[in-house]
């Protein structure tokens, strides 16, 4: 384990906005914290991060390089005045961190920044102040990376490509990750651990892919002639444009798809649909 | 610290307001020298019509040591004002912009940092000072040469040409001390208020009631002495006769040590504070 917060509590005047929260993360393991806008994730961050001081609990961090944590809250602030570069060098600078001009030019090619790119970084992109967001974290070889909702504000090929730099840096670099989303389809694919956060309370934790399962009866099938499907009639079908809803176990599935083929309807993308206020059912218990 | 130091005097160099700001005080500096240039001459004659025939003066009492006098009283309010706003804004751009939160997700330790905004605060306001002393004294030297001074306080005070360079000079060293001090202040205030223009505004009403509480007597021998409001128009006492340079002392280690207090008062509260 690098980072885990044992029974972390937080409030503000008299609102709870964490109730005994109890998350980890191990090397190489990427961690998602699910939760609606609201729920406490970026409380949590903050205060796994150090930011913010909790009422009650404990925060463990088994690192002992020069720091522990690399991190974005809420949005990659930097420097607006001053080139992706300048930025780099000098949260270098302020940390201490024994880096040379090469080594920085690296951590920009690392996170995929061009470096002909010499304007102030006030007229990036969103993609582009997180990428650089993410090297300023990875700064001084942190053991964890805490991402808080890294994929908000980014395009498609954006959000692809941060997808594949969190997976490289998990398996290659054996960081742990940590990520909150309000959206189940970026966690799906990255973590391997989700913690589903509501109203302050961890509501369910375990591998990702189980809990997706256990609390999915809804899935999205796409197809450009779907609405021609006999089979779907089985099933209680919502149909819009290409996609068809339907509700169905995660066995019958592969059936499904047999038998849409079997009528010549060939699916491009199959997406489960988590149903959150099942979910969420748990925290009000 | 040596490297979150030069990052600071950095990030300040790099940003324009600093510039605006600075060219705003050197600006003023240009009008006094202008309007006095075209007008001063007919406005000293008429003050002075009655002295002029029972007194001897020596040159042009329109002269370079008069303007730098002139300009020397901007640290009134104009030259402090404007240090306020821009040394709060070191910190409150960061809270504006996030850029505070980043900075505390690096290994940095939270009173280093603003420990290094205050002493980059007392490095720049003291260049700035110098600045102003030096570019007043360059400019109204070669502009309207040398000359008695003649100031007005309690009663009109004459020096002599080279007796009023050396008072003007303490003088300006002297209000380094209190521009310091409200530079110091703004720092702290913008700790506590965290939004630049919260802090302006108070920073403002701060400067302006320390101004005003000047003038007032508390009737208490220990707070008129004490309280940091009196202790600002310590540069004025160089242009009484017989200067009170124990007063001048004394004064400018007080306010020292307020800044002290005030520097301690904004890490304690700042290191006590969440960041977010």
């Amino acid at each position: 384990m690098i980072i885990a917060g044992n029974d972390l509590s937080k409030s503000y005047r008299s609102v709870k906005v964490l109730n005994k929260v109890n998350i980890s993360c191990s090397a190489g393991e990427i961690c998602g914290l699910l939760g609606s806008n609201g729920a406490g994730k970026t409380t949590l961050f903050k205060i796994l991060c150090g930011l913010v001081s909790p009422d009650n609990g404990t925060i463990e961090i088994n690192s002992k390089g020069p720091k522990p944590i690399g991190a974005i809250i809420e949005k990659p602030a930097l420097y607006d005045y001053l080139n992706a570069y300048q930025n780099l060098k000098i949260f270098g600078k302020i940390q201490g961190a024994q880096i040379d001009d090469n080594s920085l030019v690296e951590c920009l090619v690392k996170v995929g920044l061009p470096l002909d790119r010499k304007d102030p970084v006030g007229n990036f992109s969103m993609g582009m102040k997180q990428r650089l967001g993410i090297a300023i974290a990875l700064l001084n070889d942190p053991a964890c990376l805490v991402l808080d909702e890294p994929f908000s504000g980014l395009d498609p090929l954006g959000i692809a490509s941060l997808r594949k730099l969190i997976l490289d840096l998990a398996e290659k670099e054996k960081m742990a990750i940590l990520l909150s989303s309000h959206i189940i389809d970026e966690l799906s694919k990255v973590s391997t651990t989700l913690y589903v956060i509501s109203n302050g309370k961890i509501v369910e934790s375990g591998p990702t892919q189980r809990i997706i399962n256990e609390n999915t009866d809804t899935y999205t099938f796409c197809a450009s002639n779907i609405s021609s499907s006999k089979v779907l009639g089985k099933y209680t079908t919502v149909i819009k444009g290409n996609c068809a809803s339907v509700q169905i176990t995660q066995e019958k599935v592969p059936e499904l798809i047999q038998e849409l083929f079997n009528e010549e309807i060939y699916i491009t993308s199959c997406t489960p649909e988590l149903n959150m206020e099942k979910l969420f059912e748990l925290s009000a218990k | 610290m040596r490297a979150l130091i030069a990052a600071e005097i950095y990030k300040l160099l790099r940003q324009g307001k600093t510039y605006f700001a600075l060219a705003a005080i050197f600006l003023i500096e240009g009008v006094i020298l202008i309007s006095a240039y075209y007008q001063g001459s007919n406005i000293i004659d008429i003050l002075l019509d009655n002295l002029k025939q029972s007194f001897y003066f020596e040159g042009n009492l329109l002269n370079g040591n008069l303007l730098i006098y002139l300009i020397l009283n901007t640290l009134w309010f104009h030259v402090p004002l404007i240090l306020m706003i821009i040394i709060s804004g070191i910190l409150t751009s960061e809270y504006k912009d996030g850029t505070i939160q980043t900075v505390m997700l690096q290994p940095v330790s939270k009173w280093k940092f603003l420990l290094s905004k205050y002493i980059v605060a007392i490095i720049f306001t003291l260049i700035v000072v110098f600045f102003l002393a030096l570019t007043s004294f360059g400019l109204s030297y070669s502009i309207f040469g040398f000359g008695d001074l003649i100031v007005y306080l309690d009663t009109l005070n004459f020096f002599s040409s080279s007796e009023a360079f050396y008072r003007l000079s303490w003088s300006f060293a002297s209000g380094a001390v209190s521009m310091v001090f409200f530079s110091i202040v703004s720092l702290t205030l913008a700790v506590i208020f965290k939004e630049a223009t919260k802090t302006w505004i108070i920073a403002a009403f701060f400067l302006i009631l320390s101004n005003l509480l000047l003038k007032v007597d508390f009737g208490n021998y220990w707070v008129n002495r004490l309280f940091f409001v009196k202790l600002n128009d310590t540069w004025q006492y160089l242009f009484y006769t017989e200067i009170d340079w124990s007063g001048i002392y004394w004064n400018n280690l007080l306010l020292i040590i307020y800044s002290m207090i005030f520097i301690a008062f904004g890490l304690y509260l700042f290191n006590k504070k969440d960041i977010g």
